[in-house]
């Protein structure tokens, strides 16, 4: 047999599924519909939540293949940061309130800034989705513009880089890879200007005290 | 300001997958709208929305096998179809987003990626119409052409709205050009994208080059465009008229085969193709362009004599070349025969399909079929049905008789 480009061939089985999850989430809506006692909803939206973070996860590692094979094109354009981060908490909220953590955003609102937003939309789902199995309580977004640089960070409670052992956790999903790591440096990377690159940064969290994870976008 | 509501609004459905139309559908119904109306393809959509007019539109990027959401979109908006105060939400998947937002030049309003839940869309609905209601007085302008009082409201938008600020600055740059204030809106496009490479600035400080005659910076632009955005064919188009103006036609045409083979069901870049390779005498190109631009010009807005006389042009340039297959002459009567069911009530159409035709048979050598034509065409003169011949009407029949 002819040897062939498993990368690409992987790439769209994951796009193929990630398809299949989408119109499962579909029928989701359509039980959403039905009456269900308080234990029928719990699960279900346990079951929501689960499929909508692995559908991200997804789109993760799709994303991840173009940067990495260099078929990705940025899409500059100009965005509000009080918009950007409201529809991030918006999305991601439910995830954080069936572990009964907080979430919230911080930012001005005559901040905005040029970044590619679906790019960036799936760096802060995954940084949250991290940050997820870690916090203790609370998990802060926050946007700044310091230096000609838009520093989005993502804080946690919890025990920092440094100590991250894993949480027992009852969401379908444990496993840290350090591809989501990679995909927001391969992300912030991608956005330049003349010889000035995006960098992420692991932090401690001087408010909260736990991991900051923070991207650098040059502005 | 008034926060939108849906009771009082229409509602306009595309997608072609059952399934997701019938959840849209029950989405669209728990929001309140007044009507919704569905259409399962991209023509369909057009023939509603040139009898109706809708407040909101949701497209699915993917429509099937005929035009997508995209092309649906541009072609509405270039037609004037969608007035701007509408408000147009693509649905797109993952690897569509790209295209779309690659699609620098008639963008949506905004986009939703599936899947998404019923909270999702309602909250990106009612984010999108908030937005059409502060624009509310800069659309209508827009819509009747007013671009001066378009200009000013966008200014005044753009004080209170830091987060509408880069949308108003874009509105007023294009509304200068409209203008023909190059200078003007060159300034505004620089200004707002500082040192980032935002492509639809780049591409507006690019055509307002092109209109100062800055020809070298302009094509230095474009084609920084079509590098960084392999999606934003337009940039092609504009790169292609930018070496016409340079008088490089054989790169410009080489341009527009590379953006034809990126986008092959856009309309006006086949006829734009077909035309410039008839100026550079590649016939063959030409007819292929001509014939693919018949085709597409069926169930589109564009559907004028024009391209199908410009197929059968081609032809006629291709048998003067030389020898051409049977299957030229069966495509030249195809076309002709869609000009006599759909044109043919025009006299100077008419007049023009059958100089057409003499010219073909004249360079096939078949004088008899030509002149059998002739009489025909002198007849429907006679009757009034086809339209008298112009001078250079006369001069191409002149040059065709003496011919042996």
């Amino acid at each position: 047999m002819q040897k062939i480009e498993l990368t690409t061939i992987l790439a769209s089985a994951i796009h193929e599924s990630k398809n299949q999850l989408g119109s499962l989430l579909y029928q989701l809506e359509a039980l959403k519909r039905l009456e269900l006692g308080s234990e029928g909803k719990k699960t279900l939206t346990k079951i929501e939540e689960g499929m909508k973070q692995l559908n991200d996860e997804w789109v993760e590692y799709l994303y991840l293949y173009r940067l990495a094979s260099d078929g990705y094109d940025v899409n500059y354009d100009s965005h509000a940061l009080e918009e950007f981060l409201d529809d991030q908490v918006f999305a991601l909220k439910p995830s954080a309130m069936a572990k009964e953590l907080s979430l919230t955003y911080k930012a001005d609102d005559m901040l905005t800034a040029v970044f590619d937003e679906r790019l960036m939309t799936a760096v802060v789902s995954t940084a949250v989705y991290n940050a997820l199995r870690f916090a203790k309580s609370k998990i802060e977004i926050n946007a700044t513009m310091e230096d000609s640089y838009l520093i989005i960070s993502i804080e946690d409670d919890g025990k920092g880089f440094t100590a991250n052992d894993e949480k027992v956790d009852d969401m379908l999903f444990t496993t840290n890879t350090g591809l989501g790591l990679y995909f927001a440096e391969l992300s912030a990377e991608a956005h330049s200007i003349e010889d000035r690159k995006g960098v992420i940064k692991k932090l401690k969290s001087e408010r909260l005290g736990g991991a900051k994870l923070a991207i650098y976008i040059p502005q | 300001m008034n926060k939108p509501n849906f009771s009082d609004k229409k509602a306009l459905l595309i997608e072609d997958m059952a399934e997701a139309r019938i959840m849209q559908k029950k989405m669209l119904n728990d929001f309140g709208f007044k009507s919704i109306e569905i259409a399962m393809k991209a023509e369909s959509a057009i023939e509603l929305l040139r009898s109706h007019s809708y407040d909101v539109i949701l497209s699915d990027y993917n429509l099937g096998n005929g035009k997508d959401g995209q092309q649906l979109l541009e072609e509405v908006r270039h037609s004037h179809l969608i007035p701007n105060t509408s408000t147009y939400l693509m649905v797109t998947a993952e690897t569509s987003t790209e295209m779309v937002m690659g699609a620098i030049e008639y963008a949506p309003d905004g986009y939703i990626t599936k899947p998404f839940s019923q909270a999702m869309l309602e909250r990106r609905l009612l984010k999108l119409m908030e937005n059409k209601e502060l624009l509310i007085k800069v659309n209508k302008a827009l819509d009747a052409n007013d671009y001066d009082t378009a200009i000013q409201e966008a200014k005044v938008v753009a004080n209170k709205h830091p987060a509408l600020q880069s949308r108003c600055q874009r509105i007023i740059g294009d509304a200068l050009i409209s203008l023909e204030r190059y200078q003007e809106a060159l300034d505004v496009f620089v200004e707002s994208r500082k040192d980032s490479k935002m492509p639809w600035a780049v591409f507006g400080e690019a055509k307002c080059h092109y209109f100062l005659n800055n020809i070298d910076k302009a094509e230095a632009k474009f084609r920084q465009l079509t590098l960084d955005n392999k999606f934003f064919v337009s940039a092609y188009d504009w790169l292609a008229k930018t070496l016409v103006k340079k008088g490089e036609l054989d790169s410009a045409q080489a341009v527009l085969v590379d953006a034809v083979s990126r986008s092959p069901k856009n309309l006006m870049r086949q006829i734009e193709l077909g035309k410039l390779s008839l100026e550079v005498n590649d016939n063959l190109m030409a007819e292929m362009s001509f014939r693919r631009a018949v085709f597409l010009a069926k169930h589109s807005c564009f559907n004028e004599a024009e391209v199908y006389l410009q197929h059968m042009a081609s032809i006629v340039a291709l048998a003067r070349e030389g020898e051409i297959p049977s299957r030229q002459v069966d495509n030249f009567q195809t076309t002709l025969s869609k000009v006599h069911q759909n044109f043919f009530n025009s006299p100077e159409v008419r007049s023009e399909a059958y100089l057409l035709e003499m010219e073909l048979y004249s360079a096939l050598g078949d004088k008899k079929t030509m002149n059998q034509i002739e009489e025909v065409l002198n007849h429907d003169i006679e009757s009034g049905q086809a339209a008298p011949l112009s001078a250079t009407s006369k001069r191409r029949i002149d040059q065709i008789k003496s011919l042996k």
